[in-house]
């Protein structure tokens, strides 16, 4: 007979259970639900209606997407018999890379699944494959608003992951690490979160991170008034409710990031337990508020939103980068 | 599974050639979440539009073939379910030209009466108009406060007419009821909100930097080419021409103080614009008219006359006009009338036929939607894809009342 307790321990790693459990798969999935019901009932509340509110009035319809995946779970999943090879395997490969993003992320003070001195890179790197799958979703589709929005796709990413790298490189010069939890610790022997320190790259990194989840005005991707719903058209059942999830999973990790690297992390507090909740709420805010755009902005133009990207905010990266480069040198030095 | 080159799967992802274009050919609607009942077949080179075919028709319901076999006050309903969010301007023309048909005049009261609820139509119109308008460029806030504050309006043509949207209020000789007591207050209160709120709208809209950039300097129809396409209403007052079928003065605009919104440049930006002026213009119309409303009966009296005594009393009474029965016999002498009238979206004219039956020989109708979807053809060619759901935005195009 074998032995089950070190498998069990083998296998009860953080390693595994911070990509499985927090801040993985099972927390960004009630983080999920818990922002698109935060995002309806902002919305609902700047335009002047109540929002979701009848599955569990109690709680002000916060069951209502419970209600919603639920459906997404028992729906058939359609397949179009013209849909080529990886329709279904696309999706499926997103969330895992998405996935394993949480490996490296802390979510707190010592919850840390894969600790690196490269955390940052290594999460930034596992996000941006997800791009790639959402061409290979518009293709295997096969229809045209889908390639369509694959297309669009391509464009933006091309603009957006450069923003995104640079702003994530201005932290990392400033704090002299490529370690989420060692940018942390720098926040907290500085005393000041990156935000005070370099406010330029944590608004371009803000920037970046709506463009890569298509939070509105970078919505160029679902596009829904011109292309129905980009490269996630021909899907449905649980397999739309994945590519539907995946923008929110990315927000939400992309948020983690945001928080560690320039809200301090789980600052003010050095417990595990508390130092989690802090960090997590700390995400949950800068989720809302970047959810909370919807209700302020349309949609912009692709060709202004690529122009906007490369002309207007390329160029203030490098700036954040050398602003970086100086106050490292100064507080370092 | 095996797909072969032949196929209509590699036929979708395939980039035809046509007229040394690389094109690919896009069926916009009616089953798609920015069409309206209609279809534009779009040509795309790359994501520039190369051609825009607007296939219109869907939602045809043979409103004047109908007309044709239903007595003449029973056509009013039909035609009034084009345009069911405007349907007394709808139908106003049409009431004139049975009227002209008739040989019957409208009381003043009932003149006034009918300005009042045009209006109030025209700022529901365009406020609906701006709502869609917001969710093309998907500014749900617009779209939500647009429809929300509609409301208001639906209220006040409810208390009115007893009806949110096909009122049929408008019947040959006059109006179906009289001002309800309230309503002069009511109305100024609505003029207060509505006041505040357009300011509102242009924080978050017109001044809004991600809205101005969609529609700023996009789908600019110049001035010649509004003339010589036949455009109508507030496009076309948009392109800077200083024309308006309320000018005519029909019911009561010729004793009312009113001057057309004209705008200058005529692209989307200024195509809304014009209307937001417009819900300003005609509350300003509601106002002077609740304030010179004359007094005397709301139906010309050879209708009244015709109720027995206890009816006509009652009439009197409530203002609620009881129609006599002889009513849905009218029969006007052989004869034809053409009436125009300025609806929401433009000008609409109705030509009326009579062979001196009960039911009208022909009914022709040209509506402003119908007269304004030239501009689907012309306005987008040249520009980006995602420029088109802001044309259409800019165009308050409804399909319905395009096809009759």
């Amino acid at each position: 007979m074998i032995d089950a307790v070190p498998l069990l321990e083998r296998v009860l790693t953080p390693a595994v259970l911070a990509p499985l459990l927090y801040p993985g798969l099972a927390t960004a999935l009630v983080t999920v639900l818990l922002v698109i019901w935060l995002e309806r009932k902002i919305a609902a509340r700047v335009q002047m209606r109540v929002g979701p509110y009848y599955v569990a009035p109690r709680v002000h319809g916060a069951l209502q997407l419970v209600a919603d995946g639920m459906r997404f779970f028992f729906q058939e999943v359609i397949v179009p018999l013209t849909a080529g090879r990886g329709f279904l395997l696309a999706p499926a490969l997103a969330l895992a890379f998405t996935a394993a993003a949480f490996a490296v992320i802390p979510g707190g003070p010592g919850v840390v699944g894969f600790k690196t001195d490269y955390s940052l890179l290594v999460a930034l790197a596992a996000l941006s494959l997800t791009p790639p799958l959402v061409l290979l979703m518009g293709w295997a589709s096969n229809n045209k608003f889908a390639v369509l929005g694959s297309a669009r796709e391509a464009l933006l990413t091309a603009s957006y992951e450069p923003l995104l790298f640079m702003s994530a490189l201005a932290a990392a010069v400033m704090y002299g690490t490529l370690d989420l939890v060692a940018a942390v610790e720098a926040q907290a022997r500085l005393g000041v979160v990156g935000l005070a320190l370099n406010p330029l790259a944590a608004l371009l990194f803000f920037v970046a991170m709506m463009a890569a989840t298509d939070r509105i005005p970078f919505d160029i991707v679902m596009g829904e008034q011109e292309i129905v719903h980009g490269p996630y058209t021909e899907y449905s059942g649980v397999a739309y409710g994945v590519v539907m999830g995946l923008d929110y999973v990315k927000l939400y990790a992309l948020s983690l990031l945001y928080a560690n690297l320039f809200l301090g992390g789980w600052l003010p507090f050095n417990d595990p337990l508390a130092g989690s909740l802090v960090l997590y709420v700390k995400a949950l805010a800068v989720m809302a508020a970047a959810v909370f755009l919807r209700g302020v902005y349309g949609r912009l133009r692709l060709d202004h939103a690529l122009d906007a990207l490369w002309s207007k905010l390329f160029p203030l990266a490098v700036v954040s980068i050398l602003v970086s480069a100086l106050i490292a040198y100064y507080l370092g030095g | 599974m095996a797909i072969d080159a032949g196929s209509p799967a590699i036929r979708a992802r395939q980039i035809g050639v046509e007229e040394g274009l690389r094109v690919v050919e896009l069926f916009i609607g009616p089953q798609h979440p920015a069409s309206g009942h209609m279809r534009l077949v779009v040509y795309l080179d790359g994501d520039v539009v190369v051609k825009v075919d607007p296939d219109i028709g869907w939602v045809h319901r043979t409103m004047e073939k109908l007309a044709e076999t239903r007595e003449y006050v029973k056509t009013i309903p039909i035609f009034e379910r084009m345009t069911i969010i405007d349907s007394c301007n709808i139908t106003l023309a049409l009431v004139q030209a049975y009227e002209a048909l008739l040989g019957v005049e409208p009381p003043p009261r009932a003149r006034y009466l009918r300005t009042i609820l045009c209006e109030l139509n025209r700022i529901a119109s365009h406020l609906y108009g701006l709502g869609i308008g917001g969710i093309f460029l998907n500014h749900s806030t617009m779209y939500m406060w647009a429809f929300g504050d509609r409301e208001v309006f639906l209220t006040l043509a409810e208390m009115l007419t007893g009806a949110r949207l096909t009122h049929t209020y408008v019947v040959p000789g006059g109006v179906r009821r009289d001002l309800p007591q309230g309503f002069t207050d009511a109305f100024a209160k609505a003029k207060r909100y509505m006041l505040r709120r357009l300011k509102e709208y242009d924080k978050i809209f017109l001044r809004n930097p991600v809205v101005r950039s969609r529609l700023e300097g996009v789908g600019v129809l110049e001035r010649a080419k509004a003339k010589s396409l036949g455009v109508v209403g507030p496009n076309l007052r948009a392109s800077g021409v200083r024309y308006d079928a309320r000018m005519l003065g029909y019911a009561a605009y010729g004793e009312l103080e009113f001057e057309p919104v004209v705008g200058e440049y005529g692209d989307s930006l200024e195509r809304i614009w014009v209307r937001l002026k417009e819900i300003e213009t005609s509350l300003d119309l509601i106002e002077q008219a609740l304030r010179q409303l004359p007094e005397g009966p709301v139906m010309a009296e050879r209708y009244l006359k015709m109720l027995p005594p206890a009816l006509r009393k009652l009439v009197e009474s409530t203002g609620r006009v009881k129609l006599p029965a002889a009513y849905v016999n009218l029969r006007p002498p052989p004869g034809e009338a053409l009436s125009r009238a300025e609806a929401g979206r433009g000008e609409i004219v109705y030509y009326v036929v009579s062979d001196g039956t009960d039911k009208p020989y022909r009914v022709r109708v040209v509506s402003p939607s119908f007269r304004n979807a030239v501009l689907f053809m012309v306005l987008p060619v040249g520009h980006r894809f995602m420029d088109l759901p802001a044309i259409y935005a800019s165009l308050d195009y409804f399909p319905p009342e395009a096809d009759r």
